[in-house]
C-alpha cells in the first residue's frame, strides 16, 4: 500500500480526480444547460432510453397485474355493484355532460390564449430515477426552441417548468415539486390567491397544495386553480388543478389547500412546452 | 508466469477487449433499467462499480467508477459529477482492498456494495433534500433511500453472478495449472 501511494499510478489517480472535480464545477455554473458531452450523451441514448422505457412501462404494468390480483379482483366486484349504481344516474348525466362537453370545448386553452407559442408535441422519454416529485424527461430540447423556464403542459393543465435543457432533450420539473411555486387564483371568484406548491405528504398520492391563501377565502371543494400570471413564468388563466380540501395553515395566519392537478402527472406520455406568451418575462430582467 | 505464443496473446487480446465491451454494454443497460418506467428502481451502476473494481486494477476501476457516478448524475438529474467524484474514490478504495486485504468472495462483495450504496444514497438524500429543508423531508429517507439501498442489496446479487460469469470467461489467468508449468519448463529448456 505504501508503494502504491508513491507510484506513478497514484500520481495519475489524482489527477484524473482532479479532473472530475473540475467537471463538478463547471456543471455547477452552466445554470440550466446540460454541459455538451451530457448533451450529446442524451442525443445518442435517446432512442435507446425511449425504447427501454416504454418496455419498462409494459413490464411494470404486467407485474403490478400479477402481484395485485386479488385486489383488482376485489376492486372489480366492487364497482361491478358500483356500475349499477352509476348506471340509474346515467341518464340524468347524460345532457349535463354533453353540455360540459361543449363549454370545455368553448373554453379551450388554444381558443381562449391565441397568443401562445406552443413546441411540437413532446414525448416524455422518461422519469427521473427514484425522484420523489416525478420529474422527468422530453424529447424535445434547445433545438427545437426550448429554453429553460418555459411551462410545460397538457390539454388538462399545468404540469411544470423546464430546468435543465440539452439540444434535443429537457428535464421538467412538476407541480408537485416543493421547488416550483406558481402563482393561483380561483378560477371562479378571481379574487383568491395562493400559491401552488408541493411538499412531499402531498407528492406521494400525485397531488400538490395551495398555500399562503387568505383566511376569508371562498375557496370550496371542487373549485378550478388556474394560473394568476404575475410572476410573467407562467401564461395566465391555464389550469392548475382542483381543490380537494381545505385547512388552516401550520402558521395560523392563512390557510392551505390540497389540490388534484388537472393532468395525471404520474403517468404522462406527452406534452407541451409553451415558448412565448402575452406577459411572459423578459430573459433580460431574469438575467438581472 | 507462462510463456505464450503469439496465437495465444492474441487470443487473450481480443478476450480482453471482448470483456470491457460486454462490461460497458452491461453498464448501458443498467442505465437504461434505471431510467424506465415509474417505479423507484435500484441503483445498478453502484454494485456494477464495485464489481468491475473488486477484479480489475486501480486505473481502470476508476476510470469505470467515475463512468457509472456520471450515469447515476444523467438518470437521476443530479448535477453532473457529484456521484462520479463519489465513485471514482470508492472504486480505487475497493481495487486497493481486494489487491491487499480482501479475497474475491461473495460476502465481501455484498458489504461493500452495501456500505457503498448506503453512502451515494445517503449523500443524495442529505445534499438534494435535507439541506434544504422541505417539510417531512425525513419520509423521502424512509420511503425513497432506503427502500431503493434495500432493492439495490438485492440485485447486486444478479449484478455480481453477471460479472463473475464475464470475468470467468474472458478474463486472463495470471495463475498456471501444474501442467502449463511443466509445459513451460520444457519450452524454456528448465528440466
Amino acid at each position: 500500500m505504501h508503494d502504491f501511494l508513491k507510484s506513478a499510478k497514484f500520481k495519475v489517480l489524482l489527477c484524473f480526480l482532479a479532473f472530475i472535480v473540475g467537471i463538478l464545477i463547471y456543471s455547477v455554473t452552466k445554470g440550466g444547460y446540460s454541459l455538451s458531452g451530457v448533451s450529446l450523451f442524451n442525443t445518442v441514448s435517446k432512442p435507446f432510453r425511449t425504447a427501454s422505457n416504454k418496455i419498462g412501462i409494459v413490464m411494470e404494468e404486467s407485474l403490478d397485474k400479477f402481484f395485485n390480483s386479488d385486489e383488482y379482483y376485489e376492486e372489480n366486484k366492487r364497482l361491478k355493484e358500483e356500475i349499477g349504481e352509476l348506471n340509474r344516474q346515467l341518464t340524468e348525466y347524460e345532457s349535463l355532460k354533453a353540455e360540459v362537453e361543449e363549454l370545455r370545448e368553448l373554453v379551450s386553452i388554444k381558443q381562449e390564449h391565441e397568443d401562445f407559442e406552443y413546441t411540437e408535441k413532446c414525448d416524455v422519454i422518461g422519469y427521473v430515477t427514484n425522484d420523489p416529485f416525478m420529474s422527468f424527461t422530453i424529447d424535445k430540447g434547445s433545438a427545437e426552441g426550448v429554453k429553460p423556464d418555459c411551462p410545460v403542459v397538457t390539454a388538462e393543465g399545468l404540469v411544470g417548468i423546464i430546468v435543465e435543457v440539452s439540444d434535443h432533450m429537457s428535464t421538467v420539473r412538476t407541480i408537485l415539486s416543493p421547488d416550483l411555486s406558481v402563482a393561483a387564483v380561483n378560477s371562479r371568484s378571481n379574487k383568491d390567491m395562493g400559491i401552488v406548491e408541493g411538499d412531499i405528504p402531498s407528492a406521494e398520492k400525485g397531488q400538490s397544495r395551495l398555500i399562503h391563501i387568505n383566511k376569508d377565502n371562498k375557496f370550496k371543494k371542487g373549485d378550478l386553480v388556474i394560473t394568476s400570471g404575475t410572476s410573467g413564468l407562467f401564461p395566465k388563466d391555464y389550469s392548475i388543478g382542483k381543490i380537494l380540501s381545505i385547512s388552516p395553515d401550520s402558521n395560523g395566519i392563512s390557510d392551505c389547500a390540497v389540490i388534484e392537478p388537472c393532468a395525471d402527472i404520474s403517468r404522462l406520455s406527452s406534452v407541451y412546452v409553451i415558448t412565448d406568451f402575452t406577459g411572459k418575462r423578459a430573459e433580460e430582467e431574469d438575467e438581472n | 508466469m507462462k510463456i505464450r505464443t503469439p496465437r495465444e496473446k492474441r487470443i487473450l487480446y481480443i478476450k480482453n477487449i471482448l470483456r470491457w465491451i460486454i462490461t460497458y454494454a452491461v453498464i448501458f443497460i443498467c442505465f437504461l433499467i434505471m431510467t424506465s418506467g415509474t417505479w423507484l428502481k435500484p441503483v445498478l451502476l453502484v454494485p456494477a462499480a464495485v464489481a468491475v473494481a473488486l477484479a480489475n486494477g486501480q486505473l481502470s476501476s476508476a476510470f469505470t467508477g467515475a463512468v457509472c457516478g456520471y450515469l447515476i448524475d444523467i438518470a437521476g438529474d443530479k448535477v453532473i459529477g457529484t456521484n462520479a467524484v463519489i465513485l471514482t474514490v470508492f472504486s480505487v478504495v475497493i481495487s486497493l482492498l481486494y489487491e491487499y486485504y480482501l479475497r474475491n468472495k461473495f460476502v465481501n462483495y455484498m458489504i461493500i456494495t452495501a456500505v457503498v450504496s448506503y453512502v451515494v444514497l445517503w449523500l443524495d438524500y442529505k445534499f438534494y433534500y435535507e439541506m434544504w429543508e422541505y417539510e417531512y423531508v425525513e419520509r423521502i429517507f424512509a420511503q425513497t433511500s432506503m427502500k431503493v439501498w434495500a432493492y439495490t442489496i438485492v440485485s447486486a446479487v444478479v449484478i455480481y453472478f453477471i460479472f463473475e460469469l464475464i470475468n470467468h470467461y474472458l478474463m486472463p489467468k495470471n495463475h498456471v495449472t501444474i501442467e502449463e508449468a511443466v509445459s513451460t519448463a520444457v519450452q524454456t529448456g528448465r528440466h
